[in-house]
């Protein structure tokens, strides 16, 4: 069971060093995304509007390298991991795969922030914490959004029709939270509180994939 | 499903709902005053959405332990009443709003849009939006049917840790929310009194079964529209 | 008695303040009986619809016989 799970996102992570290109394309799309709102916003933005800027470009992110996950696999070989694995192996590699990949795009966009906007955070530590979750929880949700969109056989717009309504709780504790990051002071446990909701949040959307993959698995 | 009883049941509950909503007494509140009677039919739209949603979520769940195409068609009628019954909502929440929110406590629509009562009805409109966009993107119907289902299963189950969540984080005017002073983020118990109640309840079962009729209305319509699917079905 | 006029008055002003207090209803409309126009515009309002529901049930089901 586990060996298998481990092969799958193995031969995601080879397929992803193969095929550079889309690796770097994420990357070059954050970049060149900081970059725009470098030229575009004052110099030092204020800290919510930092905050806000930061959450909506993690989404964008996400939808652009999550995206992809479901909608490369070609039919064909599809079918063969239907034949050689599990639907629950499959969608558990795919998921630990999709934070994998969007924790990195997720602290080099961080890097990317600073080092062009500035940073109104004070607390740097919990900061990265709280992106590290807030990555995991958005990319979550958008793998499963992935494999409903790819189904669909449509572009990524279907993936932000579908996946934005359904990631806006998450994305306003996150916002909330990271305030804590930058000396808002909160009331005792708040935090905690806030933290561990999301991670409910991200436990039920786990377990909801593990549920509903496999009727979205075969054809 | 034909049965007439519960038609019959609705219409009388909701001639009640119309002559005791207005004609009986209500507290006297400041700023709210007449427009307290709102409560009969503004809030029943919100109070038969999610009910009509819940019933949608049952079908899709119905849906996909059995894969009968019939409650497919009953979790897509569902959902468009209750989308009806959202929208309808929102359009009596605005002539309301104009009288008790924005003018007497200087508050601005934009302030009040960022509600989370508005917020949450915001995002169901949203998930059934693309609920109904990703059934459109389908021409195999049996795909449409199964993955249509998923989403609303997945969405519908991320939707009510939302409403229960996002009160708790935005600052609210509604009344009853946390900040103001009573737990209850629906409904203010204090403003009702139990007068009220003998009227809202009944009100609300009233209205949903008025939905609950119109959605089986489509449901029968598109069975009759769509019999060519199943007696191919019932071929196979 | 100075104190008997003081009470009166002070009594006059907090009823006074009582009243200005007291929020504004529609108690005209309801004492001169206009409420229940309003009540039967609603109503019928209300009966036209589900007779329109009604009959489109009927209709229905009478398709649905014939199939």
């Amino acid at each position: 069971m586990n060996k298998k799970v481990i092969a799958l996102l193995f031969k995601d992570v080879l397929l992803e060093f193969r095929q550079k290109h889309s690796f770097y394309g994420i990357l070059l799309y954050i970049a060149s995304t900081v970059f725009v709102l470098y030229l575009s916003m004052p110099d030092t933005p204020e800290s919510s509007v930092w905050n806000s800027l930061f959450w909506v470009i993690q989404l964008f992110v996400c939808v652009n390298a999550v995206a992809k996950s479901f909608l490369q696999e070609s039919k064909g070989r599809m079918l063969y991991f239907y034949s050689i694995a599990s639907p629950i192996q499959f969608i558990a590699a795919k998921l630990i795969f999709n934070v994998l990949l969007m924790l990195i795009m997720s602290l080099i966009s961080l890097g990317l922030f600073y080092t062009f906007l500035g940073s109104p955070v004070v607390d740097f530590q919990l900061f990265i914490g709280i992106t590290i979750l807030g990555g995991t929880g958005i990319s979550l949700v958008f793998s499963l959004m992935s494999a409903i969109a790819a189904k669909a056989q449509q572009n990524a717009a279907l993936i932000a029709i579908l996946g934005f309504p359904v990631i806006l709780p998450q994305l306003l504790i996150l916002i909330k939270l990271s305030k804590s990051a930058f000396g808002e002071v909160f009331r005792d446990g708040a935090v905690l509180q806030l933290a561990g909701l999301n991670i409910l949040m991200d436990l039920l959307v786990i377990v909801l994939s593990v549920i509903l993959f496999p009727y979205l698995w075969k054809d | 499903m034909n049965k007439i009883w519960w038609k019959i049941l609705s219409f009388i509950l909701l001639v009640y709902t119309i002559v005791c909503g207005f004609l009986l007494e209500v507290p006297r509140l400041d700023i709210l005053n007449e427009t307290i009677r709102n409560l009969y039919f503004h809030v029943c739209m919100w109070f038969g959405m999610m009910i009509l949603f819940i019933i949608s979520f049952i079908y899709s769940v119905k849906y996909l332990r059995g894969f009968n195409y019939r409650n497919d068609i009953f979790a897509r009628h569902f959902a468009a009443v209750g989308c009806l019954f959202g929208i309808l909502g929102y359009l009596t929440g605005i002539i309301w709003v104009k009288v008790t929110w924005v003018t007497d406590q200087g508050q601005s629509l934009g302030s009040v849009l960022k509600e989370p009562k508005l917020i949450g009805a915001a995002i169901a409109l949203l998930i059934y939006g693309a609920y109904f966009v990703l059934r459109g993107s389908f021409t195999d119907i049996d795909k449409r049917a199964r993955i249509s289902a998923v989403y609303n299963i997945f969405a519908f189950a991320m939707l009510f840790p939302s409403i229960w969540i996002i009160p708790r984080l935005v600052g609210s005017l509604h009344p009853g929310a946390p900040g103001s002073d009573s737990g209850n983020p629906a409904l203010d118990k204090n403003d009702m009194d139990s007068t009220m109640r003998m009227v809202f309840y009944p009100a609300v079962i009233g209205w949903t079964l008025l939905g609950v009729w119109i959605a089986t209305l489509k449901i029968r319509l598109s069975i009759i529209s769509e019999k060519n699917i199943f007696e191919i079905k019932k071929m196979n | 008695m100075n104190k008997l006029i003081l009470i009166v008055i002070v009594s006059f002003f907090s009823t006074l303040a009582f009243a200005q207090a007291e929020p504004q209803m529609a108690d005209v409309m309801r004492s001169n009986g206009k409420i229940y126009d309003v009540v039967a515009v609603c109503l019928t309002i209300l009966v036209g619809l589900f007779l329109y529901v009604f009959i489109i049930d009927r209709k229905i089901s009478k398709i649905e016989k014939n199939k």
